[in-house]
């Protein structure tokens, strides 16, 4: 079912994505997904745009290496160069990062900022969530990527360039990480 | 010449780690209250290639009558080295999950990636023609490696037998035959500070290399991912990590003599005098003193005996140990190698600076982590640099 849809939005890109600015051949591939200028509108896909480059690299290369599972993507970076991932990483960090989602629910922001203030978020993602090097930008992001890429941290189906995700969300209920995606996905830009 | 995939290392990181009740990354376990907004984390690793031109050999530098060169790149995350009888370099990784294998041939030296997708195979030793590679979790065993280098077909999974720990933090291993033929690897504590069970974790172990007749030869030493033996008194040393988050100064990561099977060089309570705050008191004088200090948390990782000829009479028998680097300290320290010299009764007399360049002071940057030294037949010396997938190599004369 993933490889089909994989199929089809390989064809989509091929068929009407409309070459960006100064983008690597590859980025149309991304597009598809990742939606035009790195901001995702498809579920579950998070956007790239304005993610730090080190984080974006070292991403591509775990799917290209299939330390980090996901077929679409391991298909995706199979034959890529180290050259045209570094290329790929540069564009979509130099692109703007989204504006935060719909306005939050408020008992359910203030949960998850108490939650992030406790598990000490702001400290590698930074105050703002804009992340550095290896860390990612939350701020911005698709709510529903935020909500899957912590289950799957949390139940260990995945892993950073070390375990420290793994660490940090042990014990959190569901309740916990969907306040928390909550709270980050709608944290505005540059708080 | 297609390399091999495993596909086992899903599996390693299918199952769930064993993290216990921790709610914090293992690195920023015992971080202070007072130091929580610090900003101090593990530097990220870097997994592509670095082009040639940016290697910083410029940047080298080591004393007068050696030189340095260039010997082999674009091997993302290049650690741990193994030499084989016909002269290959087997080397290791963590993040990137790879083994990659360095050979001549015609005068050509190449690199080829004998395997992948490995989850951290940072341990490799060879002996009788056999390559084994250490994973977290995991130990395979290529039988006859330098006659198929080109296709090492499936190795032999030992896995079951060595029965190692599967937890992730501190699990890479670094691996070496000792002088009676046993096999020795590290099994590093999986947090920062803690209580553990003493018999499992921190400790130097060996085996038969079938993996079975498992011995503790060393307990109480935290994380120690680099060790060899003395040449002539065949006692084993080796290196070790102290903890984070407890100063800048403090603790020291050490340099460990271990006289005799068993001994306990006092992890989690001591290093040395140093008695850590966040454990229960005890007297550090019942446990065995290191026989060196090697900086606050400079990260000392692989380190031989120098047992060449190459080198001048100063440097035969001391200890060569590169120093990956801080990330833990405010001042960036270490990103080196260090040589360590004995006198005759194998006490430390100096601990000298040895490969520098890679550490700008000024600027509090670093432009590589050299993890690992291995000496070659002729007594040259490489050293790997993970930073930038690269290795030299140190020449004396000619």
């Amino acid at each position: 079912m993933r490889r089909f849809r994989f199929g089809a939005a390989v064809l989509a890109a091929a068929l009407f994505c409309v070459p960006l600015a100064a983008a690597p051949e590859q980025a149309g591939l991304c597009a598809a997904c990742h939606g035009a200028r790195g901001v995702s509108a498809m579920a579950e896909v998070p956007s790239l745009a304005g993610q730090p480059e080190t984080f974006l690299t070292l991403q591509m290369i775990l799917f290209r290496e299939r330390i980090r599972r996901f077929e679409p993507m391991n298909a995706a970076m199979q034959s890529m160069q180290d050259a045209e991932v570094e290329a790929l990483a540069r564009f979509h960090a130099a692109l703007p990062p989204p504006a935060p989602g719909t306005a939050p629910e408020a008992e359910r922001a203030a949960r998850g900022r108490a939650l992030s203030a406790e598990h000490r978020c702001g400290v590698c993602h930074r105050a703002d969530y804009a992340g550095q090097a290896q860390v990612p930008r939350l701020s911005g992001q698709r709510e529903d990527y935020l909500l899957h890429a912590m289950r799957d941290y949390r139940a260990g189906r995945r892993q950073g360039t070390d375990t420290s995700m793994q660490a940090v969300l042990y014990g959190l209920s569901d309740r916990d990480l969907a306040d928390l995606a909550h709270y980050l996905a709608t944290v505005p830009l540059g708080r | 010449m297609t390399p091999i995939r495993l596909a086992a290392a899903g599996l390693v990181l299918l199952s769930a780690p064993a993290f216990g009740q921790q709610q914090v990354p293992p690195w920023a376990q015992g971080r202070p209250d007072s130091m929580a907004q610090s900003t101090l984390a593990p530097h990220p690793p870097r997994l592509t290639v670095t082009p040639p031109g940016d290697v910083p050999m410029n940047r080298l530098r080591v004393p007068a009558g050696f030189r340095v060169a260039f010997w082999a790149h674009g091997m993302p995350g290049a650690r741990m080295m193994a030499l084989g009888d016909q002269g290959t370099v087997f080397v290791g990784t963590r993040v990137i999950g790879r083994v990659y294998a360095v050979s001549e041939q015609g005068g050509q030296r190449s690199h080829r990636i004998l395997a992948e997708g490995l989850t951290q195979p940072n341990g490799i030793a060879f002996k009788d023609g056999a390559l084994t590679v250490m994973a977290i979790n995991q130990v395979l065993r290529w039988d006859g490696i330098e006659g198929r280098l080109a296709d090492p077909g499936t190795p032999a999974d030992l896995t079951a037998a060595f029965n190692l720990p599967p937890d992730q933090h501190h699990g890479w291993k670094f691996t070496a035959f000792g002088p009676a033929g046993r096999l020795y690897t590290n099994i590093g504590v999986p947090c920062n500070i803690c209580t553990f069970d003493r018999d499992r974790f921190a400790l130097i172990v060996s085996f038969r290399p079938d993996g079975s007749d498992r011995r503790i030869e060393a307990r109480g030493i935290r994380n120690s991912v680099g060790f060899d033996w003395h040449p002539t008194t065949r006692e084993l040393w080796a290196t070790n990590n102290g903890r984070d988050w407890a100063g800048n100064d403090e603790p020291h990561d050490t340099l460990h003599r271990i006289r005799r099977s068993g001994e306990d060089h006092g992890f989690p309570w001591c290093v040395g005098m140093w008695a850590d705050p966040a454990m229960e008191r005890r007297q550090c004088s019942e446990f065995e003193q290191p026989a060196a200090s090697l900086g606050p948390h400079t990260a000392p990782l692989g380190m031989r005996f120098y047992t060449g000829t190459m080198f001048p009479q100063a440097y035969r028998g001391a200890i060569f140990v590169a120093r990956r680097g801080s990330w833990n300290r405010e001042t960036k320290i270490g990103y080196d190698v260090v040589v360590v010299k004995l006198d005759a009764q194998s006490n430390v007399t100096a601990v000298e600076p040895f490969l520098t360049g890679l550490l700008d002071e000024q600027a509090q940057q670093f432009h590589g982590r050299p993890v690992d030294v291995l000496q070659l037949r002729d007594g040259s010396l490489l050293v790997s640099d993970e930073q930038n997938g690269a290795i030299y190599r140190i020449t004396y004369g000619g």
